[in-house]
């Protein structure tokens, strides 16, 4: 644990399983981040959760007591705003959203005009009539969807069908999430499997585990990924973001991964396996403590 | 005449049917299964000249079969469609995906109860079979807000999941889904079809049951155990209850992808009819490598082989 503090300057943390689980931080984890910065290390958030904008997640931390700048922020609906904006997305054209606010925020920050999302909360397919979409959506952005239903996949797959060169953008794949504290919520990967059911391709993913958005932070932080850790509870996003860029990676068990399915990653060939492995991140001022007492 | 052509590759071409081929066809098989959109009606319309034909093989001795990867609806529903477009038939002999989900649960001897994501079709099926379920239309206008202290309970006798068609597919049923293939020891989870589109109205393309069970397949990271086409299920269940051997069946279809494919990995005879999906064009482009025995216009041309018959008496 001590090396750990010495190796590594820039400490990025996954948020729901890590260090909050729906509106409850887990216990010991502000210590322990208020540790690392008195160390000096970097902090950072990186959250799948496509639900909200950068600027929202940053209001939670500031809610539960957790110390934070916008910039520290990273999220999966800014990774899929920041990907168009990279790759020079036409602002002719617009986006349909499948998912929450957050995403339509991130979109409009970067100057692309979207609809969809919750406003067609309420619309259903009528079968009666020709159902028409806009020729102009350029791109379909997916997250998660508590209000998902048959017409926001229908409209989706006929922008993806029918618009030449229409893109198809998926915040992340997760097919999980702890969006309340007691319970684990279908996620984005629900949407991305109903639209990808109909249209028959893959979507390009801009959230964990792609490695896109390290460019952006390697940039903004001035960070090496050799140099850097990732903090996470699941091995199919968070972990296998880190090990996609470079990075050293820490797994706790506050979330998603039980003692399971880390014991059969590991036996596994080609199983995802972290650096390091914690109960909770929680639990750092403790073992930093110890390690220091055994040093004595 | 049209002969067959082996073309530079060394497969030969698909054979346009004349009447030698027709009454060869009839006379090598004892059962025909007809896939039904496309090749019995077209939307609500029957297709000119099916009703005498499917009188016809009748008399000849031939066993009928009509399957759809549709689920909405149950055997006994689409017989009233049947009957409805003055077609000859019986509810055995009409093979739904509906149908064919429930068919399978009762070939595993499954004694649970079942999650359905689906329209009334499956349950209907079910409750002929004796097998309890939970879900369905009733789960339409369920809600999620994900706000703190929402909780979802599930039903731990639930052993598997059906997935079929649903207009009203919504985030509570795919939550619910989710929660008894993770949490149930065992729970299967079941696909009537994965029919990217489907031809609901003549006006354009709508999302099939693809979509339903891509999103349960996304929420799961699992692949279903499919029982409607192109998977076997069917064709074995088919060829068990009427006591046939793969080789005494026609598969006749319009759709290359699922029904001549269907056929043709089942090891039956198969006939494309250009009256549905399919047109010459696509069936005979190089791109193509799905080939059918036979094809024609469509199913009413099997006809000339009673002509035929009258003219040589």
């Amino acid at each position: 644990m001590l090396q750990l503090l010495q190796d590594y300057d820039c400490w990025v943390f996954d948020l729901d399983g890590t260090i909050w689980r729906g509106n409850e931080v887990i216990e010991g984890v502000l210590e322990a981040l208020e540790l690392l910065r008195k160390l000096g290390k970097k902090v950072l958030f990186m959250t799948n959760n496509s639900m909200k904008s950068r600027g929202s997640y940053l209001d939670k931390c500031l809610q539960v007591g957790l110390p934070a700048h916008v910039d520290d922020i990273y999220c999966s609906s800014y990774s899929a705003a920041a990907y168009l904006d990279s790759i020079g997305f036409d602002r002719s054209k617009k986006a349909y959203v499948v998912g929450e606010r957050g995403i339509m925020q991130e979109l409009a920050a970067v100057g692309i005009e979207s609809f969809g999302g919750p406003d067609d909360n309420e619309k259903r397919a009528s079968f009666s009539s020709e159902m028409l979409h806009d020729t102009q959506v350029g791109a379909v952005v997916c997250g998660v969807d508590p209000n998902l239903s048959y017409y926001k996949v229908q409209y989706a797959s006929m922008c993806l069908l029918l618009n030449p060169g229409c893109l198809f953008i998926a915040t992340n794949t997760d097919a999980r999430g702890h969006f309340t504290p007691n319970l684990e919520w279908a996620g984005a990967g629900a949407t991305v499997g109903a639209i990808k059911g109909v249209v028959e391709r893959d979507p390009i993913v801009t959230g964990k585990p792609s490695p896109f958005l390290m460019q952006d932070i390697a940039a903004k932080h001035n960070v090496q990924p050799a140099k850097s850790i990732m903090v996470g509870d699941r091995l199919d996003t968070d972990i296998l973001w880190g090990l996609n860029t470079g990075m050293a990676t820490l797994l706790v068990m506050t979330g998603v991964t039980d003692e399971q399915l880390l014991v059969a990653q590991r036996g596994s060939s080609n199983g995802v396996k972290p650096h390091f492995v914690m109960d909770s991140f929680g639990d750092l001022r403790r073992v930093a403590q110890q390690a220091l007492q055994q040093q004595k | 005449m049209v002969s067959c052509k082996a073309v530079a590759n060394g497969t030969t071409q698909p054979r346009r049917a004349d009447t030698d081929d027709k009454r060869k066809l009839i006379d090598s098989v004892d059962c025909f299964i007809f896939d039904c959109d496309g090749v019995i009606w077209r939307g609500d319309s029957v297709i000119d000249g099916v009703p005498e034909t499917l009188d016809m093989l009748r008399a000849m001795g031939k066993r009928l079969v009509f399957v759809t990867n549709n689920s909405t609806k149950s055997r006994a529903g689409y017989l009233g469609k049947f009957t409805g477009l003055g077609l000859n038939v019986n509810a055995e002999e009409i093979y739904s995906s509906s149908y064919a989900a429930a068919a399978y649960l009762e070939s595993i001897d499954f004694k649970k109860k079942v999650y359905v994501i689906g329209e009334s079709g499956i349950l209907e099926e079910l409750d002929l079979k004796g097998i309890q379920h939970l879900g369905g239309p009733e789960d339409a206008e369920k809600v999620v807000a994900l706000k703190k202290g929402e909780y979802m309970e599930h039903d731990e006798d639930v052993g598997a999941v059906v997935v079929g068609f649903d207009r009203h597919i919504n985030y509570y049923k795919i939550q619910y889904a989710t929660l008894c293939i993770r949490e149930n020891p065992g729970c299967l989870f079941i696909a009537t079809n994965r029919d990217a589109v489907t031809h609901l109205t003549d006006a354009q393309e709508w999302a099939g049951n693809g979509s339903m069970v891509g999103a349960i397949a996304g929420s799961t990271k699992r692949e279903p155990i499919t029982v409607g086409k192109p998977a076997e299920f069917m064709l074995d269940n088919i060829a068990k209850t009427f006591g046939l051997k793969r080789q005494q069946i026609c598969m006749v279809g319009d759709r290359l992808d699922t029904d001549i494919l269907f056929g043709k990995n089942g090891g039956l005879t198969t006939c494309l009819v250009l009256s549905g999906v399919t047109d010459e064009e696509t069936l005979l482009s190089p791109e193509n490598s799905v080939h059918p025995d036979y094809y024609m216009s469509q199913l009413s041309e099997l006809l000339a082989v009673k002509e035929a018959a009258k003219v040589a008496a």
